[in-house]
């Protein structure tokens, strides 16, 4: 692999962005003890992938509109039912999976389920860069408040913060990251770039800026280490960049923070 | 004490019900809250306390009664529960930077609550429940509120500690001119520092100050038959039948 090929090159601008917001999502949905959200949550975007494939238009396009779709259902059944999202999730994954999996191909669905550097075009490339820009600068406008419900929601009722839309804000960002991520690592693997990077992060950081940075610079360093074994050992990417990140968690594990 | 014509909060009629239940939590409440004042709420576990500071901030819908706070008033909240996740990397320093609009320095506001030089620096998952205590006080004054509204303040304080929070409420009370809304269990502390009492059991069974208004009829309808009071600064306790 060679960085001088204008596509290799965007492939990899775009994963750091990917990366970038990835990690930082993830470092939320650690903080607000969601970690199986992000997991659950990728699935249900695979019925839209496979309308895009069927239909040949951008997959990542279908797989966005049914993540939006699924996560103001979510929201929606959460405020009416108070069930937990995570409980409302589980129902939808499933369900989305079985869809999903009715629809696709199996060639296909194998490459949804684990990504894959290869098929990702220069304009889907620039599409995540762009989506995974505005994540990064949503997230750092309200980097605050976001913070706040998520580590004290208790403490909103005086701060004029509006805990339900801040909700929302949160579950529109994770599926924004989560459309993005998944041309990378699949479906099945997300929470590579998303939880392991953030985990990681919690397992050596003494403080919050530390916590968020490092939470950023391993998800880059999976991901943009995943495509490089993709690219140069014909290793599924998704594939490549779990075993990265799970080798970085492993090693945390035997840091002393304090 | 000089009282301004318009209070700060004032609840006339006040009655709150859960879904479709008749038996309400609250029931026709009402008091007043002026500057500088400090009004304790006090009654039994399950009487409604959390539930009326909850709803004067409006995260509880009324049934009935009005609330009426004062034009542009500025409040600060302290909740019954603030769990810290043991695992949280944030340092007080950070907890307090997520204050949306602060008043004061870091530094000021490590003075105003009396905290050890070291205290902005310590992780926020590390401190005692005293530190803890601290660093809620720091973050409900940041923004120089007009009134506090306090859910127990020293629960998950050691009884040492119970003391100087509440002598440190009192000071910044004076200091910073903020009234006070307090939930307390001490009966003791609502004789010392509270000008107004209201004595909370679904039904509002008593308020005006403290010392005329909690009679022993009045803690004996409240908390029932027999009821032991300990007053932490006398150490006396307060038998009553």
């Amino acid at each position: 692999m060679t960085f001088t090929d204008t596509n290799t090159l965007l492939l990899v601008v775009s994963g750091v962005c990917v990366a970038a917001a990835s990690g930082l999502i993830g470092s939320f949905l650690i903080l607000r003890r969601m970690t199986l959200l992000s997991d659950a949550l990728s699935h249900v975007a695979l019925p839209g992938i496979a309308l895009g494939v069927i239909f040949k238009f951008e997959p990542l396009v279908g797989g966005l509109l049914f993540l939006f779709l699924s996560i103001f259902l979510i929201w929606g059944i959460e405020h009416r039912t108070k069930l937990a999202i995570e409980s409302i999730t589980g129902v939808l994954f499933v369900t989305a999976l079985a869809v999903g999996s009715l629809l696709i191909e199996e060639h296909d669905l194998l490459e949804a389920f684990f990504g894959n550097v290869e098929t990702i075009s220069s304009a889907r490339a620039v599409i995540q860069t762009v989506l995974a820009i505005i994540v990064l600068v949503v997230t750092t406008l309200f980097f605050k408040r976001l913070v706040l419900v998520s580590v004290a929601p208790e403490l909103t009722l005086a701060e004029k913060i509006r805990p339900s839309r801040m909700e929302l804000l949160l579950l529109t960002l994770i599926a924004l990251t989560i459309s993005i991520g998944i041309s990378f690592v699949g479906v099945l693997l997300m929470s590579a770039l998303t939880i392991i990077p953030a985990a990681t992060a919690r397992n050596i950081s003494k403080n919050l800026k530390g916590y968020i940075s490092l939470s950023i610079i391993f998800a880059i360093i999976g991901l943009i280490g995943g495509i490089f074994i993709a690219k140069t050992y014909a290793i599924n990417s998704g594939v490549a960049t779990v075993l990265i990140s799970t080798s970085l968690f492993i090693v945390s594990l035997f840091w002393k923070r304090d | 004490m000089k009282k301004e014509k318009s209070p700060l909060l004032s609840v006339k009629d006040l009655s709150v019900s859960f879904g479709n239940s008749t038996i309400p939590v609250l029931k026709n409440i009402s008091f007043d809250v002026n500057t500088h004042e400090a009004l304790a709420i006090v009654g039994p576990n399950g009487s409604g306390k959390s539930v009326l500071l909850k709803t004067l901030l409006g995260a509880i819908p009324r049934s009935a009664g009005i609330i009426a706070w004062k034009e542009n008033i500025n409040i600060g909240y302290l909740p019954q529960r603030f769990q810290v996740d043991h695992y949280l990397p944030m340092t007080v320093k950070e907890f307090l930077s997520l204050k949306q609009l602060p008043r004061y320095s870091l530094q000021e506001i490590a003075e105003l609550v009396k905290a050890k030089t070291d205290w902005l620096g310590k992780n926020l998952a590390h401190l005692s429940g005293g530190e803890l205590q601290k660093t809620l006080l720091a973050w409900a004054i940041f923004d120089k509120p007009d009134i506090l509204l306090f859910d127990e303040p020293t629960e998950n304080v050691d009884v040492a500690n119970q003391e100087s929070i509440y002598a440190l409420l009192h000071q910044l009370q004076d200091t910073l001119g903020v009234a006070l809304v307090i939930v307390s269990h001490d009966i003791g502390i609502v004789y010392r520092y509270a000008d107004n009492v209201l004595c909370l059991n679904h039904d509002m069974l008593c308020y005006g100050n403290p010392k005329e208004t909690l009679t022993a009829k009045t803690l004996t309808d409240l908390y029932g038959t027999h009821t032991l009071i300990h007053d932490h600064q006398s150490h006396k306790n307060y038998d009553i039948h």
